[in-house]
């Protein structure tokens, strides 16, 4: 039974790390239908941009607040630069573009920070054992971060105008338009938030799962293996598909064979991908604005 | 005048490139084929490296990139090998099996190399080995486990073997009354019959293998490992990877309270070690080279002098202290360029050089080689060592 408790604590934490970036994968999806393979790479973007920055001598909070900052820029800038720069951008144009990001991304980071994987100091806080499971204190950041970064995100787009207005210019550009909600703005808007929810993930995990140029890809498509069970738009099932996600892994990891754990998602992937492509949880057009 | 000069530039250079491109070529199909021993006589002697420079393999390719450099520098400025220069030729293999196959290829088919060192780590050696049998190049692995060089004609090692390793291990282990070891063991070659070894070798000291869990390289989360360690009721744990996962192994561990002495390998001997494993590693005892414990050999080591010198130049230069797996790269440096000397660039001369190595005195020990063994080491390369406070101390035996 401890066993048990302490691979669901393992598989919680983890599956947060997902979360947050299933959350910033649909951030984009809702408001431009782009699929983001780059999302992950802010996540380690961020780590290593803090790490250095803590090795220069600044201290955590202030290291961790530039790289959310400068992350969330770089995001805008990708916007800007690439994503806004494309014609007729439909979702495959997205990943084949936003994977030439990654990629560039993942040789800027190989040339800056080299090859080697580095930890983030740990967060404040001391680790306990709860009748026998022993919780780290980062975990319990990682699962903070979840729910005020995560949820403030789907609180945003759920409940405020602001949000309501983003996905109004996804789902009718021209109505949209004509009732003042600039596209472009939205456009903007949203990968800012991609960003933002990216580097999160990024710093409150490095200080555990280390930070390493090659590591966002496949972060990023754990991610978007959330992302699929909400269908690309319901944040709350997502959330809980990463959750889930993460636990699974862990008890695979724990009952079956380590070696299976990475394969775990991609086989739950194909699954839903043939059963319901449409997302566990909702209907094909039950997005309402 | 600006107009002028560019008008010129443009055609010198496509014809510069043409007539390189075209000399390239042509010096290289003369290389590959048969008739080229004439040709490699002159010019200066290629050493081609394939290390784990990127992947998970990076905290050892990395120091052995620049021990390489720095000793081909450090060659050529004395006047290289009998007067001719060394070319040195790196090649990243990615920390993959396939990597190393390309890059090994290109190295014996493109750049017609003499000598190849490579890779850092088990798995994209075993890769390497059946291309250079093929095309009969002396090539000296830095990695771990014996199968590299078992009955190997072209192909030697420098890292002391792995079962060596665990027989030290198992030694300590035997001697501290533990019956009962658990294995978390790398997924890849380097881990790769591990498990068979400690349970051959046990039965001899009465020590029974009770549990295996294996993790890969790339993994970053141990809980699910270590908790069956943790339920699998050992007297000792022996954690055998590579940095950073290792590491991270050791970190989980600890925090999972599984409260038994650790052993880990050879393949933990650098300080990346310290900074994956952070404050869990205190307590860690692993067998390895003599180089991260340096300050505490006795001035009669004759391994001393090397050592200091080696660490000295590596500090200088790159402003860190080397790796034991920057060792092997200087000890394969050492003995393939010793063999060059006295043997010259033909391949059979340079292996039968090679396996004629005697009482070498280099960084990971002193090496013997012989046509039956091609690794050189014996148990006598290792100490045991301490994890305490950040650092390998000596440990007392």
């Amino acid at each position: 039974m401890i066993d048990f408790l302490q691979l669901t604590v393992a598989g919680l934490s983890q599956g947060s790390v997902y979360a947050l970036l299933a959350v910033g994968l649909i951030a984009t999806y809702t408001v431009r239908h782009v699929v983001n393979i780059a999302q992950g790479d802010y996540a380690t973007l961020a780590g290593l941009g803090s790490i250095s920055l803590v090795t220069a001598g600044l201290p955590l909070p202030v290291a961790i607040l530039i790289a959310l900052i400068s992350v969330t820029l770089a995001s805008v800038l990708i916007e800007r630069l690439v994503i806004s720069r494309v014609k007729n951008l439909t979702t495959l144009v997205s990943i084949i573009l936003t994977l030439g990001v990654s990629t560039l991304l993942q040789a800027i980071m190989l040339l800056i920070w080299g090859a080697e994987a580095k930890r983030l100091p740990a967060f404040p806080g001391s680790d306990l054992t709860l009748g026998g499971v022993s919780i780290r204190s980062q975990e319990l950041w990682m699962l903070g971060a979840l729910v005020v970064v995560g949820g403030g995100v789907l609180l945003f787009y759920e409940k405020t105008r602001w949000g309501k207005a983003l996905r109004a210019s996804a789902e009718q550009p021209v109505a949209a338009r004509i009732v003042g909600i600039s596209p472009a703005a939205a456009s903007v808007i949203a990968f800012a938030i991609a960003g933002f929810v990216g580097a999160t993930a990024g710093v409150v995990s490095s200080p555990i799962y280390l930070s390493i140029w090659s590591g966002g890809l496949l972060l990023g498509l754990k991610g978007f293996v959330a992302a699929v069970l909400g269908g690309l738009v319901s944040f709350r099932a997502a959330i809980v598909g990463a959750l889930l996600l993460g636990i699974i892994e862990s008890y695979v990891a724990g009952y079956v064979a380590s070696g299976w754990k990475d394969a775990v998602a991609f086989f739950i992937l194909i699954i839903v991908l043939i059963i319901r492509p449409a997302g566990l949880v909702l209907r094909p057009n039950a997005v309402r604005v | 005048m600006h107009r002028a000069q560019r008008r010129l530039l443009v055609p010198a250079a496509v014809a510069a490139s043409i007539a390189l491109a075209l000399t390239g070529c042509g010096a290289s199909n003369f290389g590959g084929d048969s008739g080229g021993e004439a040709a490699s006589e002159e010019g200066p002697i290629k050493i081609g490296a394939v290390l784990d420079i990127t992947g998970v393999g990076a905290n050892l390719g990395v120091p052995e990139q620049n021990t390489l450099n720095m000793l081909a520098e450090q060659l050529n400025a004395d006047g290289g090998i009998d007067g001719r220069e060394v070319e040195l030729i790196i090649k990243d293999n990615q920390s993959t099996e396939d990597g190393a196959a390309k890059a090994t290829t290109q190295l014996i088919e493109n750049d017609d190399v003499d000598l190849i060192i490579g890779s850092s780590r088990t798995g994209p050696s075993l890769a390497m080995r059946p291309l250079v049998e093929a095309a009969q190049v002396p090539t000296i692995s830095v990695a771990a486990n014996a199968a590299i060089v078992d009955g190997s004609e072209w192909v030697f090692k420098t890292a002391q073997n792995d079962l060596v390793v665990l027989e030290r291990i198992l030694d300590d282990a035997a001697s501290k009354g533990y019956t009962k070891i658990a294995l978390v063991r790398d997924a890849t070659g380097f881990g790769e019959g591990i498990a068979d070894i400690i349970t051959e070798l046990g039965e001899e000291r009465g020590i029974t293998l009770t549990a295996t869990e294996a993790f890969e390289p790339s993994a970053t989360d141990f809980t699910a490992q270590m908790t069956n360690i943790r339920a699998a009721d050992a007297d000792a744990v022996i954690i055998w990877g590579i940095t950073p996962s290792a590491g991270l192994a050791q970190a989980a561990y600890v925090q999972l309270g599984v409260n038994k002495p650790v052993y880990q390998s050879h393949g933990v001997a650098n300080d990346a070690f310290f900074e994956a494993a952070g404050p869990a590693a205190d307590g860690v005892i692993a067998p390895m080279g003599r180089l991260l414990v340096a300050d505490e050999l006795s001035d009669d080591d004759p391994q001393k002098p090397v050592i200091d010198q080696f660490i000295a130049d590596y500090s200088e230069e790159f402003g860190s202290s080397p790796s034991s797996f920057a060792g092997h790269a200087y000890d394969a440096w050492l003995v393939g360029t010793k063999a060059l000397e006295s043997a010259g660039t033909d391949p059979e001369a340079l292996r039968d050089a090679i396996e004629s190595t005697t009482d070498l005195v280099g960084i990971s020990g002193i090496f013997t080689m012989t046509p039956e063994n091609h690794s050189g080491l014996t148990a006598d390369a290792l100490i045991m060592a301490l994890a305490e406070g950040g650092r390998w101390t000596l440990l007392e035996e």
